[in-house]
């Protein structure tokens, strides 16, 4: 069993410190096996099960009104400012998508430096986020620097990889919890691997491939993610992200016993927001859109916020940050919270993008 | 005996985080006791109790401060600070210690004609021994059994002396007290950058290096 366990771990450690180095040293290996035709099959079949879960398309209008509109949408779409104003729109929203992006980068960064810091980096894969996540940053803070309406092989690339090591840190983690005594006890769930902090690094990773097929629109057409209207893609991964955040902070903070009132927002508030951008993107309504705006507005200020909470949170434990080698490490993680931020600004991108998408 | 905490030393720790002025007060106050200052043992007794001290626990001779055991245990019974409990077939702290010494030199005495701490270290431990095993019938014990003396108070008084010592400390690589600042890495074969770090056998030289950078 241990034997197996060490085979297991080795055979998991190579991989990912093998891909990191390829990421490097030969990108564009990396972006032919991307491209490789085994993919696309996958990606049906999840776009199989992705459209399953969609909602029926409305019933069609009666034929005159349906053609009267489709001509006049026809004609619309040749205009020159619409033309411009849509593509604008578009590039706007993925270099915001490369913002949200850089911000989850930044706050896996931090976080799993401190965290993989503590944990003595006693498996060499705890050094993989630390690399790709830095590799996101920098990559997505050029997306947001880079004006041309096109998508950048070496960007995407860096984000399939965050994505990949995301969903791999999901699996050690996981791992890390069972293997201790007590497997998925509460105890262990409280205190060995957090569960939760890895999805960050993998929804940095696909809201900034995201980024990069919203700003990568042909003139006249309308982004689109795996068959979906982009917006609601992006929206269905911002909610999903938030409300997968919240679990991470719902779990520590009942470990933390909501000891300060405060620490009840951040499990009351990304809920709503999520749940009105789950809304927004199902049936998008001016209503609708616009308290989904503001409550994704109020997130991310919260999750600024809450880095403010957790810097009080440090001082207030024994020898305050007199003591910061043991109160940073043990006390309330300081970059944790900018994740909401990241989240609800992707969230506020993809609003756009479906407002685009149905107010036409 | 080897070193397992190569250049390890606690005091290091003075003016890091881990110490406050109270843990500071308190460490000072305890690096300052003079090792031959006895105010509680008599000028008679204090000789038998530094020898026994240096049986129960004794140190290497090379050590800059040893930890000066009898007179921690002499401040211990001079201020009459029991534990909150004690075993009730022996009498009350000080009581006890008094007869047990002149019981012990009295044993010395009949036994091999000297008193207890001119009679080398290969006697003094036959007789430790002997008081252990309840093998000593002195009168001087009077109703006080030799054994539970032994057990319940001799060891207890002198290694609890002896590990409060920061000397020990770096002996067994205690990091001293967990105030203000306490520990993180709380699994196994894990250590804070601000704890001793113990020698692999053969690896001494990095545990020297990491045990220089600790404080």
């Amino acid at each position: 069993m241990r034997r197996a366990d060490a085979a297991l771990d080795f055979a998991a450690n190579a991989a990912l410190i093998g891909a990191a180095v390829l990421l490097v040293l030969r990108p564009r290996l990396v972006a032919r096996a991307a491209n490789s035709p085994l993919l696309p099959k996958a990606r049906d079949l999840a776009v199989a099960g992705a459209r399953a879960l969609v909602p029926p398309a409305p019933p069609p209008l009666s034929w005159h009104v349906s053609t009267a509109r489709q001509l006049s949408r026809l004609i619309a779409s040749y205009s020159p400012t619409r033309i411009a104003t849509a593509r604008a729109l578009t590039k706007r929203a993925g270099r915001r998508l490369n913002g949200s992006s850089a911000l989850l980068a930044f706050s896996v960064l931090a976080d799993s430096a401190v965290e993989h810091y503590r944990g003595s980096f006693a498996n060499r894969a705890m050094y993989t986020p630390l690399v790709t996540s830095a590799l996101t940053l920098g990559g997505s803070l050029f997306g947001m620097a880079d004006a041309r309406p096109k998508k950048h092989t070496v960007r995407d690339t860096i984000y399939a990889a965050a994505a990949a090591t995301g969903f791999a840190g999901l699996c050690f983690h996981a791992y890390n919890v069972l293997k201790r005594p007590g497997g998925a006890s509460w105890n262990n769930l409280f205190y060995a691997a957090p569960i939760g902090a890895p999805m960050a690094l993998a929804l940095a990773g696909l809201l900034g491939r995201g980024a990069e097929r919203v700003r990568d629109v042909p003139p006249r057409q309308r982004p689109t993610i795996l068959g979906m209207p982009a917006g609601r893609a992006l929206a269905a991964v911002a909610a999903g992200g938030l409300f997968g955040t919240v679990g991470e902070a719902a779990l520590l903070h009942f470990r933390g016993a909501f000891q300060n009132p405060a620490m009840v927002l951040p499990v009351t508030v990304p809920p709503v927001a999520a749940a009105l951008l789950g809304a927004a993107a199902l049936r998008p309504n001016r209503q609708t859109n616009r308290l989904a705006r503001w409550w994704l507005r109020f997130t991310a200020l919260l999750g600024l916020g809450g880095v403010g909470f957790h810097i009080f949170g440090v001082s207030r434990a024994m020898g305050g940050w007199r003591n910061w080698s043991q109160n940073v490490l043990n006390g309330p993680p300081l970059p944790a919270p900018p994740s909401f931020s990241g989240l609800a600004l992707a969230g506020l991108a993809a609003l756009s993008l479906i407002e685009d998408e149905t107010d036409a | 005996m080897p070193d397992r905490y190569p250049g390890y030393d606690v005091l290091q720790k003075r003016h890091s985080p881990s110490w406050n002025d109270q843990t500071r007060a308190v460490i000072d106050r305890r690096m300052a006791i003079d090792p031959d200052h006895h105010a509680f043992f008599s000028d008679a007794e204090w000789p038998t109790m530094r020898a026994i001290c240096d049986r129960i626990v004794p140190q290497p001779p090379n050590r800059l401060h040893p930890a000066p055991v009898a007179a921690m245990v002499d401040q211990k019974l001079h201020d009459n600070s029991g534990d909150g409990y004690r075993d009730a077939r022996l009498p009350p702290l000080r009581e006890a210690w008094r007869r047990a010494l002149a019981a012990i030199d009295a044993e010395a005495t009949s036994r091999y004609g000297r008193h207890f701490h001119e009679i080398g270290a290969l006697l003094q431990d036959d007789l430790l021994k002997a008081i252990q095993n309840g093998e000593v019938d002195d009168k001087a014990w009077g109703d006080m059994p030799a054994k539970i003396f032994f057990q319940k108070r001799l060891l207890h008084d002198v290694v609890s002396a002896y590990y409060a010592h920061p000397a020990a400390w770096n002996e067994i690589g205690f990091g001293g007290p967990a105030s203000p600042r306490g520990y993180v890495r709380m699994n196994f074969d894990r250590r804070d950058p601000w704890e001793a770090a113990e020698a692999r056998p053969g690896r001494e030289d990095k545990a020297r290096a990491e045990n220089a950078r600790v404080g």
